[in-house]
């Protein structure tokens, strides 16, 4: 695809170089910042659920901006099935929109947009713009069309192939009448889709600007060696860690709608010299419900984890990609085929992140963590006031970090795969006919350790209108976060109706079902698993931990053999040593990694 | 004669600025005594006064502080009480979720600046319109103020869920507390923010408790001093917003003081940009570890609805948040990159040159500094291309050694990328320049603003070394250095004004809005403006105000600021779609289409006591500075230059052109070949790109 017949530029100089990389991730991250001070839907501002990114002409990733590690993989997808679909059918003014899962898209919210850069006098195109955002509806079964139980793509929304919204300049009115008409908030939409195409429109001046700087052929030069020198710095922090294979089988509850029925993610992770395989050979068939991953997805999953474990944090782009490969095998849930459903595959790709995680801490135990909460929990309620105006109340909640090689799990912290904020309780009230009653840790919830996982977080509301739907995606109820390094499990996800009333309800993690005025639901996300053997933990640690009440003397005790009373604490030194001595003999080898499935039967479905 | 004295305290240094009634100024620049920052104010005014009475002359005593920041980023927080809704005390902990670093497994949130055990919850609950859903519970009440007294706590805030609608209830807590704990310092959440949104309110209130019982300490010994000293003068003190405050409004608030000394030199440089008649200009501060970019418009400085204290360096990015506190008050808009005078240059393992994050900080310092450091620094750069004098820093006080530095910079950055040591020296200077020019873009571009209109006025010590590169690349033709550019913070300080910076929640959309509703609130916010300053002393006619509606589309998830022009309600909501429409458009390059609901969130005001006479004086004087000599300095292209080394009084307003390099005790302007620079009827230095 190279035109090869132009003079080759003398490679670039290392501090042109330098100056050249920092602008182009510099240009990705203004594209970012736009989308993310300009944009409507609060998906996009709460969870930054939004990627940019500057690509050369044939589509490899030169520079993403910072915000979701899961669309590592995403736009290079996106964009190289447009290029197919339009070969050389490209102008000046085309902006490119897709968001089919199964010709480059991911789910059917997320929504690219995509514009080349043209030099004059030139007809392919230097760079292109891209962006990615996840928009609030596009429309299908559910309001915010991202239903779990959906079982083909059908029912998720409108589904857009490579098409162009604009063509030479001109926007597609057919287009986006179609779109406006099948989305259920199209005011939304639209403000959403300006923002993609405010954010295009700054990287294309920028990118004007740097060919203006550097000439056509340096800056096609300048593009390979941005990759080149990530694809470098991979490599060399891939020599730094030692070969090796290793194997990691993680669970996913169930789909909803085969309930009860585990699903399975295997990841093997090789490294070798200096490169690394993530192969996801062995995961569970693709399923019914609508958590099933596309290739990109499982591949950022796969990137997210391996970038945590290298030395440096490199600039995203495709040198990274050229070191680590990803196989994910057609029709498991790591790579669906149509027409799987796939809106709510976002729990799909926590879980393969916490999968291959759990390979690379086999190779690397000094480097990863145990694991986290799990990912969030989605959890709309929806409905109509007493004025007959719709309200939708969409929450995410997340929460614990697992216990790390030299520190604690983070209490109440975002998912290392998505960087979320938590909605304000305040206004949750004020926008909604809810009461929250509670938003708090949960004691005796992380995962013991030498270092403690995460402890969960509850949140508890009372519906005041007279009835609505509650739908909750929530996973790690029978499959807990495990521990690492005979650090122990995190504590299971919970949902409870009417919580601490004589009419008190455990329910599943998944559901959908109608909530009347006046009833209570409670939702505890997972603790997180805790690092290394518990009867080793620090006692000064303990007793900050029994002073905080982020353990009771209870699990002291149980947990980690310290004999403790009284508030504020005391710790009977003498007493522990004995009890720790006690409970070493008794137990056996601590597992690694720790894994107490709450439902046996999960074991079965390994073999 | 009288006099008006502005004191800065850095980490580093203590600098004063004085000028009297005849217009003349000195000034003074003393090492800080961190045990007692008040130690070393004596010290320095002592070194000011030039007669034993001068004492008494002083009408006007003008501060910044790093007091605020300080006392968090040294942990040195007050044992501090956080009184709450039962079921929300881990607001605090839990705070927005988000973390500022991706791929890190050994990121570690900031520690709550109140542990879990002193987070005390009480019985009760306020509904959003200010109804109350649960009576407020004595019991607890009692509970927690009697753990309040077992714990021997210093500080108290209290934050209830709510209580920007109704302070009721965190009113009867205040006064159970006083009543039981008289001496108690008491921070209260609708008092300090009475807006919507817990954690950002929570947090704001944590912070003001938690440095209270420091920064009033701080202020008391200092009074002791002044009165000691015989100053009867009044103190002020400069807030984050860049407005003055009386120094017991800083004891009640100190949460606003936290980023004094930054908002002083913006503030400086925005009355010099008005006097100067630029519309429109950068601000650009570099020092030692850190640069830092603001934005100046008619006059106004840009201000930032929140900023976070204690997070270190803003990395340029501001998508990535949650390294620090989070304090949600009205702050000067400064964008921040590691980028310093001591930023160690090197070369990664893929070959790639980088400036920075890390710095030499002042011990071991740069290699030239010749106290062991051997990792080639921004200043070896400087000193090896002759932008620095080798005879040293300081009028000479600080020796540089010129060999230490190009052995650094030829082993670790020369000799690996295959270049000779000057041009390896000038390409970190370049990359330096690139990631200051983030900053500056961040402030400028990023809100839509087209920089190449701007000028550019560069301080800092090392600000007006770099200013004309930087603004040859972003295209800013014209570069004001102000006089006395190192301790231009301090001058700010002369310069600024009272102001006092209030907001409500107010949530309606424009077209749906109750205007009574909106005109309540516009008078309460106009009444309280105007206590204030007439609590200052100001009267009636010397008393401004300056409202803005905070606004988005129906549906945005974030909101911009929109200066309002009237201050009745019907006329705001009849004008605000347009006048948003067009502030959208100008900030983020596009609108909504016409017809498209806009709604307000909050109101601000800004009231601001004008003082009776101007205090920017006619001109500063250039100062002494040593006798002109030339040196050997490089510059790209040509190579070496013999270079007429002056000092700043030399310059005349004809303009001179480069290469040249002016010369004096606090700071180096570089002028390079193509740039002429002139000393303009004030003092100032101007250089002209062409």
């Amino acid at each position: 695809m190279h035109d090869h017949s132009a003079p080759q530029p003398a490679p670039p100089d290392p501090i042109t170089a330098e100056l050249f990389r920092n602008a182009v991730v510099a240009l990705a991250d203004e594209m970012a910042l736009t989308i993310y001070r300009a944009a409507y839907s609060g998906v996009l501002k709460n969870i930054m659920d939004f990627s940019t990114a500057i690509c050369d002409a044939d589509g490899r990733l030169v520079a993403q901006g910072l915000s979701l590690p899961g669309h590592l993989a995403s736009i290079p997808q996106a964009l190289q099935a447009c290029l197919r679909h339009f070969g050389d059918d490209i102008a000046e003014g085309d902006v490119l929109i897709m968001n089919d899962p199964y010709e480059g898209g991911m789910h059917l919210p997320d929504i690219f947009v995509m514009r080349p850069a043209f030099t004059a006098g030139s007809a392919r195109p230097i760079a292109w713009a891209t962006t990615v955002c996840h928009h609030t509806d596009v429309g299908g079964r559910v309001p915010g069309s991202n239903a779990s139980d959906s079982t083909e793509i059908f029912a998720e929304g409108f589904r857009i192939p490579p098409l162009k919204l604009h063509d030479a300049g001109i926007p597609n009115a057919t287009l986006l009448r179609l779109l406006q008409r099948n989305v259920r908030l199209p005011e939304r939409v639209m403000g959403d889709l300006r923002a993609q195409l405010a954010a295009c429109e700054i990287a294309i001046r920028g990118i004007t600007d740097l060919v203006s700087r550097h000439g056509v052929p340096e800056m096609q030069a300048l593009l390979c060696e941005t990759m080149d020198h990530s694809e470098r710095l991979t490599r060399h922090c891939l020599s730094e860690l030692a070969d090796g294979t290793a194997t990691f089988t993680d669970w996913i509850d169930d789909d909803q709608i085969d309930a009860g029925v585990p699903i399975k993610l295997v990841c093997t992770v090789t490294k070798s010299g200096t490169s690394m395989v993530f192969d996801w050979t062995g995961s569970s068939p693709q399923v019914k419900g609508a958590i099933n991953n596309t290739w990109s997805y499982t591949a950022g999953a796969s990137y997210c984890a391996a970038k945590c474990v290298l030395s440096i944090n490199m600039a995203n782009n495709d040198g990274v990609f050229r070191a680590i490969e990803v196989i994910a095998p057609p029709g498991t849930i790591t790579n669906a085929l149509p027409p799987a459903a796939c809106a709510a595959r976002g729990l799909t790709g926590f879980r393969a992140a916490d999968c291959a995680f759990g390979a690379l801490a086999q190779l690397y135990p000094h480097l990863v963590f145990a694991a986290s909460d799990g990912g969030n929990t989605g959890l709309t309620i929806g409905g109509t006031d007493s004025d007959r105006k719709p309200f939708i109340y969409v929450d995410f909640m997340s929460g614990a970090w697992g216990g790390r090689p030299t520190r604690d799990g983070l209490d109440g912290n975002t998912n290392m795969f998505a960087n979320m904020a938590s909605f304000s309780i305040e206004v949750i009230e004020a926008e909604n006919p809810l009461e929250v009653l509670d938003y708090e840790m949960v004691p005796d919830t992380g995962g013991p350790g030498q270092f403690r996982g995460g402890v969960s977080l509850r949140r508890t509301w009372r519906m005041l209108e007279a009835e609505g739907i509650l739908q909750v995606r929530a996973d790690r109820a029978t499959h807990r976060p495990y521990g690492l390094q005979g650090g122990g499990p995190g504590a299971p996800s919970r949902n409870v109706m009417n919580p601490g009333q004589p009419s008190e309800q455990q329910l599943a993690a998944k559901l959908t079902m109608t909530l009347r005025s006046g009833q209570i639901f409670r939702h505890e996300l997972p603790g997180a698993g805790g690092w290394g053997d518990p009867l080793t933990r620090d006692l000064a640690a303990v007793a900050s931990d029994l002073l905080s009440g982020k353990i009771t003397h209870q699990a002291a005790h149980r947990d980690y053999g310290v004999v403790s009373h009284s508030t504020p604490p005391v710790i009977d030194a003498p007493a522990t040593i004995a009890l720790r001595q006690h409970l070493k003999t008794q137990r056996g080898p601590a597992p690694s990694p720790a894994w107490h499935p709450l439902h046996e039967s999960s074991q079965d479905h390994t073999s | 004669m009288s006099l008006r004295v502005g004191v800065d305290i850095g980490g580093t240094f203590t600098d004063i600025v004085a000028i009297d009634s005849d217009g003349l100024v000195r000034t003074v620049k003393t090492p800080s005594t961190p045990q007692d920052y008040s130690i070393g104010i004596e010290r320095g005014l002592t070194e000011l006064f030039t007669a034993p009475d001068e004492a008494q002359q002083v009408d006007e005593l003008l501060h910044a502080t790093t007091i605020g920041s300080n006392t968090i980023l040294e942990h040195k927080t007050a044992l501090t009480a956080l009184i709450t809704t039962r079921g929300f005390r881990d607001v605090l902990e839990i705070r927005d979720l988000r973390m500022p670093r991706l791929y890190d497994i050994n990121w570690t949130k900031p520690p709550p600046l109140v542990p879990r055990h002193l987070r005390l919850e009480v019985t009760e609950k306020t509904r959003p319109d200010g109804s109350i859903s649960i009576q407020l519970d004595q019991a607890s009440v009692d509970e927690a103020i009697r753990q309040i007294i077992a714990a021997q706590v210093q500080s108290v805030a209290i934050c209830l869920l709510h209580s920007y609608a109704n302070p009721d209830h965190e009113r009867r807590i205040a006064t159970a507390l006083r009543a039981a704990m008289p001496e108690m310092a008491i921070s209260v959440s609708h008092e300090i923010l009475p807006e919507i949104k817990e954690y950002p309110r929570t947090s704001t209130t944590v912070v003001n408790a938690a440095i209270q019982p420091v920064v009033r300490h701080y202020l008391r010994s200092l009074q002791t001093r002044l009165d000691g000293m015989g100053i009867a003068a009044p103190v002020r003190l400069m807030q984050s917003n860049g407005g003055l405050a009386s120094s017991r409004h800083a004891a009640d608030f100190p949460a606003q003081i936290v980023e004094s000394g930054p908002a002083a030199g913006v503030v400086g440089a925005a009355v010099l940009a008005t006097r100067l008649g630029e519309d429109s200009m950068i601000t650009f501060d570099m020092g030692g570890t850190t640069a830092k970019a603001g934005l100046v418009e008619h006059g106004e400085v840009m201000r930032a609805e929140a900023m976070e204290v204690g997070g270190g360096v803003m990395a340029g990015a501001r998508l990535l948040v949650g390294g620090g506190y989070i304090l949600k008050l009205p702050a000067i808009d400064l964008a921040e990159v590691g980028a310093g005078g001591g930023s160690i240059c090197r070369i990664d393992p893929a070959g790639a040159p980088k400036v920075g994050p890390q710095s030499a900080g002042a011990d071991p310092g740069p290699a030239c500094y010749g106290r062991g450091g051997t990792a080639p620094t921004i200043t070896d750069c400087n000193l090896v291309l002759g932008y620095l004098d080798p005879a040293g820093l300081a009028g000479g006080t600080l020796p540089l050694n010129l060999a230490a530095a190009t052995a650094a910079v030829q082993t670790h950055l020369a000799h690996p990328m295959g270049l000779s040591v000057q041009q390896a020296a000038l390409g970190m200077l370049r990359i330096a320049a690139h990631t200051m020019m983030r900053a500056i873009r961040a402030v400028s571009v990023e809100r839509g603003r087209d920089v190449r209109a701007c000028s550019m006025m560069a301080f800092g010590g090392n600000g007006p070394l770099f200013a004309a590169a930087i603004a040859a690349e972003l295209g800013i033709s014209r570069v004001i250095i102000p006089p006395m550019p190192g301790l231009f913070s301090a001058f700010g300080l002369l310069l600024a004004d009272t102001e006092h910076h209030l907001s409500r929640s107010f949530r309606a959309r424009t077209d749906h809005a109750a205007t009574d509703a909106l005109q309540s609130v516009l008078h309460s916010l106009l009444t309280e403006g105007d206590q204030r300053l007439a609590a200052d002393g100001f009267p009636p006619d010397r008393r401004q105000t300056r409202l803005t509606a905070m606004a988005r589309y129906v549906g945005q998830s974030s909101e911009i600021a929109v200066p309002l022009h009237l201050t009745q309600a019907a006329g705001i909501l009849a004008d605000l779609p347009c006048a948003f429409g067009i502030e959208h458009a100008r900030t983020y390059g596009f609108s909504a289409p016409e017809g498209d609901p806009v709604e307000i969130t909050s109101l601000a005001l800004i009231a601001r006591g004008v003082p009776e006479q101007a205090r920017l004086p006619d001109s500063m004087p250039p100062g002494q500075g040593q006798a002109p000599n030339q040196r050997q300095v490089w510059f790209d292209g040509p190579g070496w230059i013999q270079t007429p080394v002056l000092p700043r009084a030399a310059l005349t307003d004809t303009a001179r052109p480069g290469p040249l390099i002016i010369q004096e005790y606090d700071a180096t302007c570089l002028v390079p070949p193509g740039c002429t620079a002139a000393r303009d009827a004030f003092g100032n230095i101007v250089l002209q790109l062409t």
